[in-house]
Formats: C-alpha cells, sequence, structure tokens
C-alpha cells in the first residue's frame, strides 16, 4: 500500500491546532454557564456601581457648569459619563486572579490543575475570559441604566463593535498582568496586596478614573509607555469616541504589550512551576 | 470612690486591654501588618492623586479648594479608621447575629453591645489612620485650636460613622440575613462621605442629611475645621448622639428577639 493511500484510510484528522481552540473554547463555555448560573447575585452586588456613578456624575455636572464649556479635554458631559461607565464596566468585571491561584496554592488545589491534561496558562485563561464576558453585560447594564436615565438612550453605532473588539485586547493584557502577579504565590503566600496596588495603578495610569486626556504633561506621558491604557482607556475611549484610524494604533499597542508579556508569563510559569511546594490538597 | 466611678474605671480598663491586645494580635505578623497597612495607605493615596490632576485643571468644586477636599479625605477616612480600629466589629454585627456567634458575648459579664464593637481591630484600618494624619500633616491647620477642631471632627465623624452602622447591621434581629444589605449601606456611606457635600443638590443632598447621614462627615471641613457654624456644629454632635442612644436602644430590643445558633464559638 502506498503512502498517500495509507494517509486517506486514517480517520479524518483534525489539525491539533483546532483541537487545541476547541479544549479550551469548551473551558471558556463552561465557565460561562457556571457564571450565568449566579446572574441575580452579580446584580444585586453590582448595585454600587450606581453610588459610584452617581457620586461621579453630580461631581462632573458642577465641573461642567462651573467652567462653562461644553467639553473638557474633548470630552462632552454626556460622553465623559459613559466613559466612566465602560471604564467602572471593565475593572469591574476582570476576574481577581491573585486571589483565585492564591487559594488553590494555598489548599493544594493547583497540583489537580497542573496534572490535567490541559496547558495550566491557557485553562486560566479560558475560564477569565467566560468569566469576564459575562460580567461585562452585566455592569454596562447597571451602569447604563444611570447614564440612560440621564441622557437617553446612547447612540454609540459603531462605538459598540469597537468596544467589543478593543476588550478582548484589554481583557488579554489584564489576564497576562494579572497572571504574573498572580504567579508570585509559587514563592510568597501573599499577592492580594500585590493586587490591590495592581488596581490602583489601573485605577490611575489606566484611566478608570479619568480620561488620559485630563492628565497632560509628564503623566500623560508616563501612561502611554505602560500597558495599564490598553486595559481600561482604549475600550472605554473606544466605546464613547469612536475612531476607525485610532483602532489600528490601538490593537497594535495591545498586541506588543500581549506578546511581551506573554512571553514574561511563560518564563516566570516555567521557573515557578519547579520551585512549586504544595502542601495539603 | 462611688460605684458608679468603679464601674467607668473598670469597663475603660477592659475597653484599654481589649484595644492592647487586639493590636499585640496584629502586630503577631509583622510582615502581614506592614503590608496591610502599606497598601491602605497607598490605596488612599489614589485619591490624593485624581484630586491632584483635579485641581490642576479646575481651581475649585462649587467653592471648595484643594485644601478643603483634602480634609474631607482625612476626615472621612480618619473617622472609618478610627471606627474600624477601635470599634472593628460595628460592620460585622449582621454576620455575628445571623451565624449565632452572638452567644459567646452574652455570657461575658460586659455590656453585650461595646463588647461585640471593641473585640475586632481591622488592622488595614491602621493605613486610614495613618493616611488621615499625614494629611493632617501636610493640608491641616498646626495650631493648638486647629488640631483640637481636627480632634473634635475625627470624634464625631467616628461616631457617626460607628452607630449608623449599628443601626443598619441590628437589622439582622428583625430580617434575618442583613450582612448583604448592611455591606451595601456601608459601602455607600462610607464613599459618599469622602466628597464634597456642595457637589450634591436635591434629594442626593436631602438623604446626605437624612436617611444616609454620611453629610455630616463630609461637611465638618467646612462647618466645623474651617468657618465654624454653631448651627452645624451642634447639629451633627446631637445626629453622633442620636444615633448613639438610637443605636443602643435597637440594639437591646435586637437582643429580645435574638434567638441562639447553638453554634459553638470560643473568644482567645
Amino acid at each position: 500500500m502506498d503512502v498517500s493511500r495509507e494517509k486517506t484510510l486514517r480517520e479524518p484528522r483534525v489539525s491539533s491546532l483546532a483541537l487545541q481552540v476547541a479544549k479550551y473554547t469548551a473551558v471558556g463555555k463552561i465557565t460561562v454557564r457556571n457564571n450565568l448560573a449566579y446572574l441575580y447575585d452579580y446584580l444585586i452586588r453590582s448595585l454600587f456601581l450606581l453610588v459610584i456613578l452617581y457620586i461621579f456624575a453630580q461631581l462632573w455636572r458642577v465641573t461642567y457648569d462651573g467652567i462653562g464649556t461644553a467639553t473638557i479635554s474633548g470630552y462632552t458631559f454626556e460622553q465623559l459619563l459613559w466613559y466612566l461607565v465602560f471604564a467602572e464596566a471593565m475593572v469591574l468585571s476582570s476576574p481577581r486572579l491573585a486571589r483565585r491561584i492564591e487559594d488553590e496554592v494555598k489548599k493544594g488545589d493547583v497540583a489537580y490543575q497542573l496534572t490535567r491534561p490541559v496547558s495550566y496558562l491557557l485553562f486560566q485563561y479560558a475560564q477569565y475570559m467566560g468569566e469576564a464576558y459575562v460580567l461585562v453585560p452585566v455592569h454596562l447594564l447597571v451602569g447604563g441604566a444611570l447614564g440612560t436615565m440621564m441622557f437617553g438612550v446612547p447612540h454609540f453605532g459603531w462605538g459598540w463593535i469597537g468596544f467589543l473588539l478593543i476588550s478582548v485586547g484589554a481583557f488579554t493584557v489584564n489576564f497576562l498582568l494579572n497572571m504574573i502577579l498572580a504567579l508570585t504565590s509559587f514563592w510568597i503566600e501573599e499577592t492580594r496586596g500585590l493586587e490591590f496596588v495592581y488596581y490602583k495603578i489601573v485605577f490611575t495610569l489606566g484611566g478608570m478614573l479619568l480620561p488620559l486626556e485630563m492628565f497632560g504633561g509628564t503623566v500623560r506621558q508616563i501612561a502611554d509607555w505602560l500597558p495599564f491604557q490598553c486595559v481600561v482607556y482604549f475600550p472605554s475611549k473606544t466605546a464613547v469616541q469612536f475612531d476607525a484610524g485610532e483602532i489600528g494604533h490601538m490593537l497594535g499597542v495591545q498586541a506588543v504589550w500581549a506578546a511581551v508579556l506573554t512571553v514574561c508569563l511563560t518564563l516566570i510559569y516555567r521557573k515557578g512551576v519547579k520551585k512549586l511546594n504544595v502542601n495539603g490538597g | 470612690m462611688s460605684t458608679a466611678a468603679k464601674k467607668s474605671l473598670s469597663l475603660l480598663q477592659f475597653l484599654l486591654t481589649t484595644w492592647k491586645l487586639n493590636l499585640a494580635g496584629a502586630m503577631e505578623f509583622r510582615m502581614s501588618f506592614s503590608i496591610s497597612v502599606g497598601t491602605m495607605i497607598l490605596n488612599n493615596f489614589v485619591w490624593v492623586f485624581f484630586w491632584g490632576i483635579y485641581f490642576t485643571k479646575f481651581p475649585l468644586v462649587n467653592g471648595w479648594t484643594l485644601q478643603d477636599v483634602m480634609m474631607v479625605q482625612a476626615i472621612g477616612n480618619g473617622a472609618f479608621g478610627v471606627a474600624a480600629v477601635f470599634f472593628g466589629n460595628f460592620i460585622g454585627i449582621a454576620n455575628i447575629v445571623s451565624t449565632g456567634q452572638l452567644d459567646t458575648y452574652l455570657a461575658q459579664p460586659k455590656p453585650v453591645l461595646l463588647n461585640v464593637l471593641v473585640s475586632k481591630m481591622t488592622v488595614s484600618a491602621i493605613g486610614d489612620l495613618l493616611f488621615c494624619l499625614i494629611l493632617y500633616g501636610l493640608y491641616g491647620v498646626h495650631t493648638g485650636l486647629g488640631l483640637a477642631k481636627f480632634l473634635l471632627a475625627l470624634l464625631i465623624g467616628a461616631a457617626i460613622m460607628v452607630f449608623f452602622n449599628v443601626l443598619a447591621q441590628s437589622l439582622a434581629f428583625f430580617i434575618g440575613n442583613a450582612e448583604g444589605l448592611g455591606f451595601q449601606v456601608f459601602n455607600a456611606f462610607l464613599t459618599v462621605s469622602l466628597y464634597p457635600t456642595n457637589i450634591f443638590h436635591g434629594l442626593g443632598k436631602l438623604i446626605l442629611f437624612t436617611a444616609l447621614p454620611a453629610g455630616y462627615i463630609s461637611f465638618l471641613p467646612i462647618g466645623l475645621l474651617r468657618d465654624w457654624s454653631n448651627s452645624f456644629v451642634w447639629g451633627a454632635v446631637g445626629v453622633a448622639l442620636g444615633l448613639a442612644l438610637l443605636a443602643f436602644r435597637v440594639f437591646r430590643i435586637g437582643l429580645k428577639r435574638y434567638g441562639s445558633g447553638n453554634m459553638m464559638t470560643m473568644r482567645m
């Protein structure tokens, strides 16, 4: 039997990449289904978002009235409030990886995770994305309720598509940064403090509290050279001020940071997994 | 010495001993203690950054200067710091009631509410207290009178924060599991107490001085520290005392409805 004939007699071949994608997509789907079971809880818990947004709405209304101009740093009052809705939604929807992995290490559960026939990092990524995309609509719904009450139904047009596209890169970069922090639990016991500090940087230099245009000067330049803008500023800005020309630039910056951080994460993981000493389980 | 004076002295000794032991317990893990306190200070400085950026672009928020807003942060965080360091269970009562852990306190020969309140110290809140002092150092009035007014503002703020939340947490006696509700009320109360009152108007402002009286804390930097207003200061003192009396009363009524959870607990 010639070789080509033998090949055709084998089982239909599915590329290994397609299998891998299917495997991690299944992990993501299961996470989505698990999280959908707690949708009501998430809604109740996110009501606090209304308090925050109400306070910001009051603060910026007074500010716009006081300044007497229609725009501040290129944002109208309406755009600024919607920017904050998207920014808060991005941060609140990001699963807290450090807490989860720290607990897994402390309880010894990580031993089971590492022996599964899946990549530990890709498994965590699929779970992370599944959870994030259940939470984003919830937070946008709650935050959007206030925005809609104040300004009516928003007409972002392409902004919605742009947000969806950029949010994938945003959650990916956030996952990579968080995972790097979370993996430090392989060396040290407490990582929550690091995560806490990380999110404070995202709040400020990431553009959650203020769009980066408001910074100006050196602070803005520093923020432009750091990955945190990819997490909050890019998707929120795209949603409220969609600019097709900017999308390519934002995706490019996200891709560069994703590549750099993936290399760092892989190196840290390889080093950490050799060092890991699991107790209990 | 009269019996009342002896009782007061004994109560004071009990409080001091409890606080000393709480602090010793927290200091047992030095690294964890330092991280908790340090990260909390850093967390609070995020708002200094926010307001710093804000005031470089806009000189005033409806007449409030950077110094006024920083004192709002100092008093708000300081009031929370005092409450959570010295009366750490002020946001833990709902959990204690609904899980039946109150039995332990009922069996001890000390005032129940006071005993519950002081039995916990939130370590990270020491960071809030330090942050409050740093802000006073940077933006406060450094005279004897300035310091006295600052301490009075802290005392009033802490009393309002503790007793308002004791009231909210005591709902657990009447509706069962009020942990989630109590936490939401606390979060809303603390958050609004950290912003200038004059950004709120109409219904929002009315709520701040009635149903959610955080306005009596966030207006202290103006009504007490900057422009001493007799009506506001006496109003705030009255609210603090009124909330304290109401909290003790409601807690006492709640105790009569409390059913033991048959849970074995121990206080170390």
